[in-house]
């Protein structure tokens, strides 16, 4: 493993970047999951139980989003600036997708009629969808590349986006979080919702694991620099390794109906899929099509020593209360939910 | 419309629109937990029950304020390329610390204050409200912080990157307490509390005027009405403060909103005028003399600078600016030659830098001003309305005193009337400090015309700024239909049967029923 990553600031930035990416798929990344299964039931009450499952949570679980967004803001400005801007559209429509979501939670149930909540069910729907897809194709261009000059100025359209490289490592992040997503279900569901979960887990199972390997050979030959770093640091093929224990554990699991226990799986393989990519890039964060010259690495998109000191700290004194009062709040709401109560 | 007025109209409508939602939170959060406070100590039902009824406007609101909160976060990388370029270095920071120290705090609280009710202790609760204001405030401390830095910047230098120009932090301390900061902060932060107070007050005069839950209405009424004397009161003095610093930080600003375009000593307070920005001249019609003076610099005879003054001395600042560049250049080759330290090299690059930073962004004239009639008039109206809260409010404790608060029809009627005053002047505060700043983005450092994401087709803008048009009013309306529908069905429900907050069968904040036999998460 590269030692800058420990000893400087600029690499101690790029663990953390990590740290928030894995936060956010690790806990928005089941609300994302479970609200993708809305539209594959038809039955009101089922519906309630999919909101009701993550609604104490999932405002928490999306600051993670904010926060790193806040980050990569502060710690690498030119990376933010580039990437949003040069994104323009794809990033807008994933915000009106998170918009969206955050509305729909509140307003569903305001009204008895069934259009009103079959509408807002669709905006729920996209709002996770979008995303969950979107993700996938954001870090997919950042990291095979984009027409960026030595400025940091995106040339492309939002076209140049959908190319099928990143396309398909959106169609993986969408079933990592279907994953993930239907794990927590098993634990948290019973009845018809915990049946479907069931099914979808092994959907998303197989569905990942294909996609996975099919983008593996695609990169193969668009983006071959991708793999450069597993020859030079051979102890990054830890992150490669937790997906794969982490598919066995899924699926034994699943297997032997071990269903509280599949979460462990998702887990692993969610961490294991973002640090795979993370290591593959490393030390570049948008990769320049035009020229290597300009890509945007941690050396030159860095903030000052003294702004990266400050965040260190920030988030050394923060990070660990976060972590406390989210997993008291988890606790308090253990336990299997229903379709009763929720937001009114 | 070119990409810069699109971008522009677009930050400032979502803005708008946010700071629509974001007072609320900050007031009701506030009122909830010192409500619960008070009945953990005298456990008088009624307070709960006020409690739970405002949680639930409460979230009404909340959701509205986080959609839009992202849209803000989003927006300085999707349309301020070159202003996030050029700062990241110190505003990304305060950013970050918001959502670390603050969102977190808030939104994961949230989430037991609202759901968690009969799972966790009273005090516990109450506990959770607590972080809900807490957290918000902060968020409120450190957006305004980022805010305040663009109006006062400080505790920075200039240097040049391979990717461009850009501001480097040098004193973190200094960045974040800077000139204007302080007063900033509680002013609008008390704004939410106005306008917090004044919701509830209004809502608890309807039910006493319709008679319905009065019992506790008028618990809640006489509550909101001693919390809103307060901050009302308060908010006078404080607003006199902010006003003083804002005349030392940004004096053109304050020029504008009071309408000065020549110099005076011992100026006057114009309190109404009819501003002509072709001939740069104001039609007063009723001032009162020295008390502008008194005002913005505690003196009755010192001088208030007009626009006319400054805007010549801004263009002076330029000229030397300019003039110093060549020979800071010819210094840092010589430095160069002589092999001279990095530190000294560093010094005369960053004043360079600097030079060339504000040789540009003061170089301005008439044409760059905004609307003066618009900085003058938003705020003269936002102080009209906070005078009128103080008389509102402190005739009502009167009223209290002499027993007859509740009786009074039209008082109450006026209450009612006056719930959307309070958005008014808030709304108005910002218009006449964000627009009232221009033409800087960054005061002194930075134009806003310079910081516009300009490789972002404007069809795009005009897209993505129809489409939050479009989505904002809708989401609006589905929030008036809500909001409205929750203070018709009123505190306690007419059917016994049915909970306060209308859950199903369910006791009070319950999300979810459990099976208690089996520990899991
Ligand atoms: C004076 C206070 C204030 C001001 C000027 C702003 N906000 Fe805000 N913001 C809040 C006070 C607040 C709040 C009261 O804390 C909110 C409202 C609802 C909520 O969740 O928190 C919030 C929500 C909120 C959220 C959602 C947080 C969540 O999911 O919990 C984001 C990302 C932002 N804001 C970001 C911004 C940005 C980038 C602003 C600058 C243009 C801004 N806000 C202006
Ligand atoms: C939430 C309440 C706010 C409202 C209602 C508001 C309103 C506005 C308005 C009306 C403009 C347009 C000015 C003009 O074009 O002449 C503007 C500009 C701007 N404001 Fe604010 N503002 C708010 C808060 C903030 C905060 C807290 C920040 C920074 C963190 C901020 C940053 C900016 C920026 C970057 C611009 C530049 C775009 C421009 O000048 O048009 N605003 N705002
Ligand atoms: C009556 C006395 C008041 C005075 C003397 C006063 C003074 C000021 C001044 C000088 C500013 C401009 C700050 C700047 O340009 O940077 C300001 C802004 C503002 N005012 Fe007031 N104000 C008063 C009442 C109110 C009331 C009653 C409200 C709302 C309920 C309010 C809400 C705001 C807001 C939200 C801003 C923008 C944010 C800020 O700069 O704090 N003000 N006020």
């Amino acid at each position: 493993m590269p030692v800058e990553l420990f000893t400087t600031l600029e690499g101690i930035w790029f663990v953390l970047a990590g740290f928030f990416l894995v936060g956010y798929a690790l806990t928005d990344g089941f609300d994302l999951g479970t609200g993708i299964l809305t539209l594959f039931t038809n039955k009101d009450e089922n519906r309630k139980i999919l909101y009701n499952a993550v609604a104490p949570v999932w405002d928490g679980n999306e600051v993670w989003l904010i926060a790193g967004g806040g980050m990569l803001f502060a710690a690498f400005p030119i990376v933010y600036a580039s990437a949003f801007s040069g994104f323009y559209l794809a990033i807008l429509i994933v915000l009106w997708a998170l918009i969206g979501r955050a509305v729909a939670f509140e307003y569903r149930n305001k009204k008895g009629s069934k259009t009103w909540r079959n509408i807002w069910d669709i905006v729920y729907w996209l709002g996770n969808f979008v995303p969950a897809l979107l993700f996938g194709v954001a870090v997919g261009n950042a990291v095979v590349g984009v027409p960026i000059d030595q400025k940091g100025v995106y040339h492309g359209t939002f076209f140049t986006l959908l190319r099928p490289a990143p396309l398909l490592m959106g169609i993986v992040g969408v079933f990592m979080f279907l994953m993930h997503g239907t794990a927590y279900l098993l634990r948290k569901t019973e009845g018809e919702v915990f049946e479907l979960a069931k099914k979808f887990a092994w959907i998303s199972f197989i569905g990942f694991v294909i996609t996975l390997i099919i983008t593996d050979f695609i990169l193969v030959i668009v983006a071959p620099e991708l793999y450069s770093n597993y020859f030079k640091y051979p102890l990054f093929w830890i992150a490669p390794l937790l997906i794969i224990v982490g598919l066995i554990l899924y699926f034994k699991n699943l297997i032997s109906s071990n269903f509280d226990k599949v979460i462990y799986g998702s887990t692993l393989v969610s961490i294991g899929t973002v640090l795979t990519i993370a290591f593959a890039s490393y030390p570049v964060l948008i990769r320049s099509s035009i020229n290597p010259e300009y890509n945007l690495t941690i050396w030159n998109s860095a903030s000052s020593h003294l702004t990266l000191t400050v965040m260190l700290i920030a988030t050394l004194i923060f990070m660990p209360m976060v972590i406390t009062y989210t997993i008291y709040v988890y606790r308090v709401f253990k336990g299997k939910v229903s379709s009763e109560g929720g937001y009114h | 419309m070119d990409l810069l007025t699109l971008s522009r109209l677009q930050f400032g409508m979502t803005a708008f629109y946010h700071f629509l939602f974001v007072p609320l939170t900050l007031g009701l959060a506030f009122m909830i937990a010192i409500i619960k406070t008070i009945y953990l100590k005298n456990k008088d039902e009624r307070l709960d029950k006020l409690a739970m009824f405002l949680m639930k406007l409460f979230a009404i609101n909340f959701a509205v304020g986080v959609a839009t909160g992202l849209t803000m976060e989003f927006e300085f990388g999707t349309n301020w390329f070159e202003y996030s370029k050029f700062v990241g270095d110190i505003f990304g920071a305060p950013l970050a610390i918001e959502g670390l120290m603050a969102f977190f705090l808030e939104s994961t609280f949230i989430g037991l204050f609202l759901f968690g009710k009969d799972r966790i202790s009273d005090k516990m609760h109450t506990f959770a409200a607590w972080m809900v204001a807490i957290g918000s405030t902060l968020s409120a401390l450190w957006i305004l912080i980022a805010n305040s830095w663009m109006q006062t910047p400080a505790g920075y230098k200039i240097v040049e990157s391979e990717q461009g120009v850009k501001a480097v932090l040098t004193d973190f301390w200094e960045a974040v307490i800077n000139h204007t900061t302080v007063f900033r902060f509680l002013h609008c932060v008390n704004a939410g509390y106005i306008v917090g107070g004044f919701f509830v007050m209004g809502i608890m005069a309807l039910y006493i005027l319709r008679n319905k839950n009065s019992n506790i209405a008028k618990i809640g009424l006489k509550f909101s009405l001693i919390f809103s004397v307060i901050v009302s009161l308060a908010q006078i003095i404080i607003g006199d403060i902010h006003g003083y610093q804002v005349t030392h930080g940004q004096p053109l600003k304050m020029a504008m909103m009071e309408g000065k375009w020549e110099t005076e000593k011992g100026a006057s307070l114009d309190l109404f005028g009819i501003i002509n920005q072709e001939k740069h001249e104001t039609k007063v019609l009723l001032e009162v003399p020295y008390l502008l003076s008194i005002l913005s610099y505690h003196d009755p005879n010192a001088e208030f600078k007009g626009i006319n003054d400054l805007i010549k001395e801004y263009k002076d600042i330029a000229q030397k600016a300019k003039e110093k560049i060549p020979l800071l250049e010819e210094k840092l080759t010589e430095l160069e030659k002589n092999n001279a330290s990095k530190e000294e090299i560093e010094k005369v690059k960053a004043e360079l830098a600097m030079a060339k930073a504000n040789a540009k962004a003061y170089d301005i004239d008439y044409k760059d001003l905004p609307s003066v009639a618009l900085v003058f008039t938003t705020f003269h109206l936002m102080v009209y309305l906070g005078f009128y809260f103080v008389f509102l409010t402190l005739f009502g404790l009167y009223l209290l005193k002499r027993g007859k608060l509740f009786e009074s029809k039209l008082y109450l009627w006026l209450l009612v009337l006056s719930i959307p005053l309070p958005w008014v002047s808030t709304e108005f505060g910002w218009i006449a400090t964000e627009v009232g700043r221009q033409p800087w983005i960054v005061q002194g450092v930075m134009l806003t015309r310079d910081a516009v994401s300009f490789h972002v087709g404007t069809y795009n803008v005009l897209f993505s700024f129809i489409f939050f048009l479009t989505i904002y009013t809708l989401i609006f309306f589905v929030f008036l239909y809500a909001m409205v529908k929750a203070i018709k069905k009123g505190i306690e429900p007419e059917d016994k049967n049915q909970h306060p907050l209308n859950y199903p069968s369910a006791p009070v904040g319950n999300i979810t029923t459990f099976s208690k036999t089996k520990e899991r998460i």
